[in-house]
């Protein structure tokens, strides 16, 4: 770049003034070592409308549970939590809100985060904020090719296309003789990197199987029939479909009224998320259900799973997704964080060693044992079965139960999703 | 809806931004009333009739609207009418919200309350034929209320010369308020039919109205006839191109939106005095 | 002069800022900036052609994707190398698609407007090999007259040179349309929104001049859109929403569309005041429905409104 030096001039000049008012405004930053007492101001960042508004409730309401349940139990080093909840929105807006979490309101951590889109953008935000976020549901992967290695701040969810990869292993199981499979899912990169990642592994386990349709409608799409129609014309043995919010149900409902699954076998990577509303009367049994990270009605859980879904259910009148156990293990997670670097003085700590505390760290989440990779991305399990009606609820649930560890479906850390797969010994 | 869509802007002239959040109230209040019915103990194969009378019923919301908010602006440009249907589409999603909460609704396993029929070797849901044939129903209704009835040429009167109808002593306040109702409800007696055979989601209306919208101006603006063409065309081509070329679905669709309206901005459908 | 006084004020409130704001507070004023240049752009058309288009996310989508594109795929730093770009396109795709809907005027044109903005909405959704589809692409950060700056901690970057340089884009854009809307381009601008068909009599290519409008206005949106994307760091389709031009349509007659400042007063308040509520309410889009409603029915002329009712000077209306 070429230019005349009275811009440079002038240049400089602005330069000055910027560096005088950053520092000047520096002065407004929260102090490194943090005041000891009063409430520990928590941010919380949940998608209010759109497709994604349950999945945002759900993470906020568990949030707001565990909250609860600390203070009465003394609060975190005996400090009470005070929850700042912003809007997680477009990932401009959010961007700020986040911003406003850290600079205005001066919170030690910001919890939650669900949309890609968004979370690339948060990502780099919180690594230079200096504040560490821990993602309920959103990455910092582009497709599935991570963009933030080594993050120090940041802390990522699960790695969108496990669930998918999770199917894809248990397909041939229950699924035997399979040759030719179609695919639907949301006309975004979760639902093209999920159909992109089950192919792969599919093809692992049955050499030759086809896939012969894939179809991509855009996400808040209500009406599958034409969708529905084109996968009847391609007379596939099964259907693939990773949605994950109301169109699930209503794709259910469709293929219902023409009699799909009579013919054709299912797997729903991801509608587990919208369980309840997968009634008796439309969701036939025999079909592959995805629950992400946590099933309700899991017969092995614990105390606290039985005790949640009890007070959420009176509480809501819901029983609750998995997003709720991201939510919980984030909030849990980062207390535990805490507690483990005051020490013995149990003296608040700074956040970068609460950071470093929350490396490889395992807690007790509601689903069950879940940590932080050392590369801040979740470990945990998946919970996928085939559907049933022998319960005592309006909806199906799966029964048998199958239980994957990421340690199994997720790449490891610094690997290239393909070539990992490419490796597997089946 | 794209029917309500119609006979609003052919009349008032007023493009109606909000016509999906209609839709979508439309789509809640069905879901609300089928499930108080059922839970009263109503007969399953009965629940198209509190469906439908719900779905008409809220439509005096568009009474409300009208008087409350559009009237104020129909001297203006016709921009801030445009305007004031976005501040409606804004204000309705968050009333959604408030009301029935953001999870999905729907009516459970009603809509195979009648049962499926074997057509030309595919097999189709009955309630599907029943909307089909409602809608039918729907339109030539509005066609004879339009062609046949005092109320109908006072609105193509109205429609055509509005200082005309209104020197001839037609009253423009009652006319509007009239018109505008009658497009909202079947906005919500639409979105509360077709509810059955899907889920109430908030987002329902900003999502609908870009499709409705393209109906519209594929079928020719304020053209009733153009409203069902323009159905058919928009439906047509996205069976086509979902079979054949997945991939450009939506983009098609806009296309042949621009295309219409830079070579026939009355629209495929629409007549010389449209 | 009092008027002359305003903005001189304004420019010299905005310029001390950053040292007297909080740092949030400063950091919003980049968005403001942003979208005051596409709002002086805009207002080109809205308030002194008299068209109003729902279609302008499309010129901001397309500065803003530049920007990303040229800093990830191109290694093109350069701020002002991506500004011209911006431009450049804007000027590129608005010719074809003024060409189309300055033939129409009023609802048409406005709906011909939308209808663009979704088919680019769509486009880069699905193309996202070239976009990065829902996911969006990175906006690395620009250097600033062949300096760069990535040694500097992002924040310390966008509330000091990163600020002043968007202060000058404005100012630069301001001066530019204050040129144009006062030459006799835009009188004849004016003379068309007021009475086309006074003006074809006098001689006025009525056309011509709306197309030249729409194709300003395109450019000035794209220049706001590349702005936009630094302090993100990440752009993505919902830029180019329909949602969004009705948000800078919004913004426009908040401040008021008969003043030559009101769009960038409305570019202001609604971006504060947007910031007060979301923290407030959940529902705060409620409140911003009912804030139009109201703006529509009783202020049509927006915040100025009140300013320039007394002083009908500034409009800068005929």
């Amino acid at each position: 770049m070429t230019h005349d030096h009275s811009s440079r001039r002038q240049f400089l000049k602005l330069l000055g003034a910027g560096a005088g008012a950053a520092a000047a405004s520096r002065l407004d930053a929260p102090a490194a070592g943090t005041q000891a007492s009063g409430p520990v101001k928590i941010g919380v960042l949940t998608i209010r409308a759109g497709v994604a508004a349950p999945v945002g409730a759900a993470g906020l309401r568990a949030t707001e549970w565990w909250a609860e349940r600390v203070n009465n139990a003394g609060g975190i080093l005996g400090r009470p939590i005070q929850l700042v909840v912003e809007e997680e929105s477009n990932p401009k807006d959010t961007v700020e809100r986040f911003r406003k979490l850290v600079l205005q309101d001066q919170v030690e951590v910001v919890l939650g985060g669900i949309s890609t889109g968004v979370t690339l953008a948060l990502g780099p935000v919180a690594e230079d904020l200096g504040t560490p976020w821990l993602s309920w549901d959103g990455t910092t992967q582009r497709g599935v090719e991570e963009t933030m290695p080594n993050p120090k701040w940041a802390f990522k969810s699960v790695d969108n296309e496990v669930e998918a990869i999770v199917a894809g292993i248990l397909t041939p199981k229950y699924f035997k003789g399979i040759k030719t499979v179609a695919g639907i899912g949301n006309d975004y990169s979760y639902g093209h990197d999920c159909w992109e990642s089950y192919q792969a592994v599919l093809r692992r386990y049955v050499s030759d199987v086809k896939f012969v349709l894939e179809l991509f409608p855009k996400l808040g799409v209500t009406d599958f029939t034409s969708h529905i129609a084109a996968i009847q014309q391609s007379k596939a043995d099964l259907l693939m479909c990773s949605f994950w919010s109301g169109d699930a149900t209503i794709i259910m409902k469709q293929a219902a009224a023409v009699g799909l699954f009579k013919t054709m076998k299912g797997v729903f990577t991801t509608a587990g998320g919208v369980h309840d509303s997968l009634k008796k009367e439309f969701t036939p049994e025999g079909l592959l259900l995805g629950y992400n990270t946590m099933y309700f009605d899991d017969p092995k859980g614990s105390a606290l799973l039985k005790q949640f879904v009890r007070e959420y259910k009176a509480k809501y009148n819901e029983y609750p997704p998995y997003e709720c156990d991201h939510a919980f293990f984030n909030a849990e997670s980062y207390k535990v964080a805490v507690e483990k670097a005051a020490g013995p003085a149990k003296k608040w700590p700074e956040k970068a060693r609460v950071v470093k505390a929350l490396e490889g760290l395992e807690i007790e989440s509601l689903s069950g044992k879940r940590s932080w990779r050392e590369d801040h991305v979740q470990m945990c399990n998946f919970y996928q079965g085939i559907t049933t009606h022998k319960n005592a609820y309006d909806f199906v649930t799966i029964g048998p139960l199958e239980v994957v560890s990421t340690k199994q479906a997720m790449k490891p850390a610094g690997s290239k999703l393909f070539e990992w797969i490419a490796g597997w010994k089946v | 809806m794209a029917a309500g869509l119609q006979v609003v802007f052919g009349v008032q002239k007023i493009f109606n931004l909000a016509c999906g959040s209609f839709y979508a109230l439309g789509a809640y209040v069905g879901v609300s009333a089928v499930g108080w019915y059922v839970g009263a103990g109503g007969p399953p194969a009965l629940f198209i009739v509190p469906l439908a009378l719900a779905g008409l019923a809220v439509g005096a919301v568009g009474i409300v609207v009208e008087r409350g908010l559009l009237r104020f602006v129909y001297d203006r440009d016709e921009t801030f009418q445009l305007l004031m249907t976005f501040a409606i589409v804004l204000m309705m999603e968050d009333a959604i919200r408030l009301t029935w909460g953001t999870a999905p609704r729907s009516t459970a396993g009603l809509y195979l309350a009648y049962g499926q029929v074997q057509l030309l070797g595919a097999t189709a849901p009955v309630y599907n034929l029943i909307v089909i044939a409602a809608s039918l129903a729907i339109a030539l209704a509005i066609g004879w209320l339009l062609a046949r009835t005092a109320f109908g040429r006072i609105i193509r009167a109205t429609a055509d010369n509005r200082e005309m109808a209104e020197a001839l002593g037609v009253d423009m306040r009652r006319v509007y308020a009239e018109v505008f109702t009658l497009g909202t409800a079947l906005g919500t007696l639409g979105g509360a039919l077709v509810i059955p055979t899907t889920a109430a989601m908030s987002e329902m209306g900003i999502e609908l109205i870009v499709e409705a919208f393209a109906v519209v101006v594929i079928g020719g603006l304020g053209s009733m006839r153009g409203a069902f063409g323009g159905a058919l065309v928009v439906g047509v081509l996205r069976a086509i191109a979902i079979s054949v070329y997945p991939e450009l679905e939506m983009l098609l669709i806009y296309l042949i939106v621009i295309a219409v309206l830079a070579a026939r901005p009355r629209g495929l459908f629409g007549g010389a005095a449209a | 002069m009092k008027g002359g006084l305003a903005v001189a004020l304004g420019a010299g409130a905005i310029a001390a800022a950053p040292l007297v704001a909080s740092t949030y507070h400063v950091l919003l004023m980049l968005p403001f900036m942003a979208y005051a240049v596409v709002l002086l752009g805009l207002n080109l058309l809205f308030g002194y052609a008299g068209l109003v288009s729902f279609g302008h996310a499309l010129f901001i989508g397309l500065g803003a994707y530049t920007g990303a594109f040229l800093t990830t795929h191109a290694k093109i730093r350069s701020l002002e190398v991506i500004l011209l770009a911006a431009a450049a396109l804007g000027a590129l795709v608005a010719v074809p698609v003024a060409a189309l809907c300055v033939r129409y005027v009023k609802i048409y044109f406005g709906m011909l407007t939308l209808a663009f903005g979704m088919v680019f909405y769509t486009f880069v959704l699905k193309f996202y090999r070239l976009t990065g589809g829902d996911e969006g692409l990175p906006f690395l950060r620009p250097s600033l007259l062949g300096q760069s700056l990535d040694a500097m901690p992002k924040t310390d970057y966008l509330v000091g040179p990163y600020y002043y340089y968007s202060l000058a884009v404005l100012g630069l854009a301001a001066l530019g349309m204050w040129r144009i809307v006062h030459s006799p381009f835009g009188l004849c601008l004016k003379t068309i929104r007021d009475n086309p068909a006074k003006a074809e009599t006098l001689g006025i290519g009525v056309t011509r001049h709306r197309f030249y409008a729409f194709v300003i206005s395109a450019v000035y949106a794209a220049v706001g859109g590349a702005l936009l994307g630094p302090p993100t760091g990440n752009v993505d389709p919902t830029l180019a929403y329909w949602t969004h031009s009705g948000n800078i349509v919004f913004m426009t007659l908040l401040g008021g569309f008969t003043s030559f400042f009101g769009p960038v007063v409305g570019a202001f308040v609604f971006i504060y005041l947007q910031n007060w509520v979301m923290s407030v309410v959940p529902y705060w889009r409620l409140i911003f429905g009912a804030m139009l409603a109201v703006i529509v029915i009783l202020a049509p002329d927006g915040l100025m409104g009140f300013v320039t009712r007394r002083r009908p000077a500034l409009a800068g209306r005929t």
